[in-house]
């Protein structure tokens, strides 16, 4: 079902730029991270308690999912800053990866070279997804470990629960891999794999507006259910704060329906260079 | 055996045509030409045997199986060169070379250094930095190394100078004797008839005809040009077989498939002032076909 080589070529093709974005991403976390010591010890958050407390400040706190509370503990701020960079920059890696995997031979036109040799169409789909989880994988691990020891190092006297660090991590994970699926899916539906990066940033920003939207104004809470950013549980000062398993369920759906589509339609895709 | 054989193949992209009804055999151990002007469907017809395309209807068959159904286990048996040549430009050739040959179960290392030996090719340099023609000269290997049964080949020489056009046509002799089935696609006849035995001459999606270049050649088509004493344009010869007649100043050329002896008593009785008779190049006994294929929609006239 996999074929090696072509496994092997993705992985090595896109290595330079996987690093780029861990470092990029892996960096972002440090450095923000290295701000929530310097807030507790000098107040800064208690002092603006009342300016937080004004109309607009509320609305736009809520907007990023920010509460005073979870502001002034380690993994309340580690997981608003997540929902602010993290989520969003990993979900671009994930969905330019996934967008380009098989567009970037349709129009670099190697495509050709590629389904002239003895590989089936599901072979190349897999294998190339195959590489794309790997990288994704990859990814989390990467800020999984960075987050923890960021949290660890910058926690000072404030507590959390590892297993709401390992529930949000999971739902960022989930969260890129959708967006993924759906930059394949995507992807495949444009003639001659055109480059979709514009498309892919717009849906990632779009999405998040329509989260955001939904966060501030109670009338557009449905609406905020066509963003995928909706199903994160950010709460996670909830004690009981763990995987829902109808939230997860979205995720793995909605990812395993839209990588259906796509092996149907490259299996079926007229391959034009 | 019949290494290629399709049953009226058709492919349309959307509305416009690609293929129409395609009755293609091609037998085992032939050199078979494949020849037509740009935009005839051969590059449409090519990509369909190999399942890059998908046929709008009809069936298609290499080495007996199915190219829809088969394509893997035919492709491990093909080797392709395409007519643009586009491979990852970050990779350096030997890193190509091998990335193609890990697709077959054939160790081709050997051969990948004899190619390279016989075409000079240098293995260590980028794709992104090669010439059109050095290009052209990796896709032959890769086309070449893991020995195939059948070579697809899509307007092949374009690019290659001469030199290396030469070498490549030995060494596709020299396959095509060791059992290699070769399918030549071109637009230049001239090329081809140097390789082929037979070809087919696809025009507008549809097949013309399948001719043995023998055949082809006797024809009997003569390549006429006189000149006469007086203008030659409105000088009308009471002859049969003249074929796209075309004056110019004293000077009429024409092609002719009527029988000589008709020809030299219609001249009898004009003032002619030179004659020339030549055989034609296949070339222009190919144009011809599209010519009065054109005009009339029929077989051409050439006894």
């Amino acid at each position: 079902m996999i074929s090696r080589n072509i496994y092997r070529w993705e992985l090595k093709r896109n290595r330079s730029s996987f690093f780029v974005w861990c470092l990029s991403i892996g960096t972002l976390i440090v450095v923000g991270m290295a701000f929530f010591p310097v807030m507790i010890q000098e107040n800064i958050m208690k002092q603006m308690a009342a300016f937080f407390e004004t109309g607009i400040m509320k609305s736009l706190m809520a907007a990023f999912g920010a509460t005073l509370e979870s502001l002034t503990n380690v993994l309340g701020f580690y997981c608003t800053r997540n929902s602010q960079f993290i989520q969003i920059l990993g979900s671009f890696f994930s969905i330019m990866l996934a967008s380009k995997i098989l567009a970037q031979e349709e129009r670099e036109k190697s495509a050709e070279f590629l389904l002239s040799k003895p590989v089936t169409r599901i072979e190349v789909v897999s294998s190339k997804l195959a590489a794309y989880f790997t990288y994704l994988l990859m990814l989390n691990g990467v800020i999984l470990v960075i987050g923890f020891i960021s949290l660890e190092l910058f926690k000072g006297e404030s507590q959390y629960r590892l297993s709401s660090f390992l529930a949000h991590s999971a739902y960022s994970f989930l969260l890129m891999l959708t967006f993924g699926a759906i930059g394949l899916f995507l992807s495949l539906l444009i003639k001659r794999g055109r480059p979709t990066a514009n498309i892919s940033i717009g849906i990632i920003m779009g999405a998040y507006f329509f989260d955001a939207l939904s966060k501030v104004t109670p009338a557009a809470d449905k609406l905020g259910y066509i963003s995928p950013f909706k199903f994160v549980d950010s709460s996670v000062m909830r004690p009981d704060y763990g995987l829902d398993w109808w939230r997860v369920l979205y995720f793995v759906g909605a990812t395993l329906v839209l990588i259906g589509a796509a092996f149907w339609i490259y299996k079926k895709k007229d391959i034009l260079v | 055996m019949k290494v290629i054989e399709t049953h009226n193949l058709s492919k349309y992209y959307g509305k416009s045509r690609g293929i129409v009804d395609l009755n293609l055999e091609v037998e085992e151990g032939e050199i078979f030409g494949f020849i037509g002007p740009n935009g005839a469907g051969k590059s449409t017809a090519i990509r369909t045997l190999l399942g890059l395309i998908f046929p709008t209807s009809g069936k298609g068959y290499v080495f007996g199986k199915d190219i829809v159904k088969d394509s893997k286990e035919i492709k491990k048996h093909i080797g392709f060169m395409p007519s643009d040549v586009n491979y990852y430009e970050k990779m350096d050739v030997a890193e190509l070379l091998r990335y193609s040959a890990d697709f077959y179960d054939v160790d081709c290392d050997a051969r990948i250094r004899e190619l390279a030996d016989t075409f000079a090719l240098d293995l260590n340099r980028k794709i992104l930095d090669l010439s059109q023609g050095n290009k052209k000269k990796v896709s032959i290997l890769q086309s070449l190394i893991h020995r195939p049964k059948l070579l697809i080949l899509d307007e092949p020489t374009s690019g290659l100078d001469p030199l290396m056009q030469a070498k490549f046509f030995d060494l596709l002799r020299h396959e095509n004797q060791k059992g290699t089935t070769v399918f030549f696609s071109s637009h230049t006849l001239s090329e081809v008839q140097k390789m082929c035995k037979r070809v087919g001459i696809i025009k507008e999606g549809k097949i013309v005809a399948v001719e043995d270049i023998e055949t082809l050649r006797k024809k009997q088509l003569r390549k006429i040009q006189i000149e006469f004493m007086t203008a030659a344009e409105h000088m009308k010869l009471e002859c049969p077989g003249i074929l796209s007649p075309q004056a110019q100043g004293r000077e009429l050329s024409f092609m002719y498939a009527g029988n000589m002896e008709d020809l030299i008593a219609a001249l009898v009785n004009e003032k002619v002032a030179d004659l020339l008779i030549e055989e034609p190049t296949l070339e222009e006994i190919f144009l011809h076909y599209y010519d009065d294929q054109n005009e009339s929609g029929k077989e051409p006239q050439i006894q």
